[in-house]
């Protein structure tokens, strides 16, 4: 899978309803409904997707709302704008974006803490 | 950039748009197109097509509505009907359903 090339939702295109698989993909286009991908998915700056998201890795530059579920990362780089609920082991929030929502990096925090 | 559903994604629901798709994965639904649809060999389309050309050489369950021409390829198999000014169908793909050439 992993020299497979990414598949691109393009511009021009917009899907309304479920996506599903294994493979990276990138969405310059718009998705309504949900994701659930294996691999890592990219929402570039002409992106817009609202949809619950569920993928190993995530990077965020366009506008994006929906709750993500990620098992390795998520992103969310300069430009983005962001509303959503985040799970994920490793968030990273770029100076410049925008995020609105939760964040559950499920990390144990040392006595004396809250 | 031309726009491919790869081959392990799966969409259930709607694509609509004004370019060009590339499917090898699966779709089901509805897709709705300005331009060209190609369904490669391994790609299964279960959804009713309005487009303005399709080309197809995977597996395609559902009606299809082309304004300019569809085209089954040697290894593509249709089941569903066709409505477009052109059609062809080459010597060794599968349909069934019908087909209407009125312009």
């Amino acid at each position: 899978m992993a020299n497979e090339p990414p598949g691109v939702i393009g511009k021009g295109i917009a899907i309304r309803g479920n996506l599903s698989g294994e493979g990276d993909l990138i969405i310059e286009g718009t998705v309504e409904g949900e994701i659930a991908l294996k691999n890592h998915l990219t929402i570039e700056e002409t992106g817009v997707v609202r949809a619950d998201i569920k993928a190993e890795r995530l990077t965020i530059r366009g506008e994006m709302s929906g709750n993500i579920e990620a098992s390795d990362r998520v992103a969310i780089q300069t430009n983005a704008q962001v509303t959503s609920d985040i799970k994920a082991p490793v968030v990273v929030i770029e100076d410049g974006a925008r995020f609105k929502g939760k964040v559950d990096m499920d990390v144990e925090l040392p006595d004396g803490i809250l | 950039m031309a726009n491919v559903i790869g081959k392990s994604i799966v969409i259930d629901g709607e694509i609509s748009g004004d370019e060009d798709l590339v499917v090898q994965g699966t779709v089901k639904g509805r897709i709705m197109l300005k331009e060209s649809l190609l369904v490669e060999s391994s790609g299964t389309v279960e959804a009713d097509i309005q487009t303005q050309n399709v080309e197809i050489s995977g597996a395609v369950t559902g009606d299809i509505q082309a304004t300019s021409k569809v085209e089954i390829k040697a290894d593509g198999r249709v089941v569903g009907n066709i409505k477009a000014p052109r059609i062809l169908i080459a010597d060794g793909a599968k349909f069934k359903g019908n087909v209407d050439m009125d312009r």
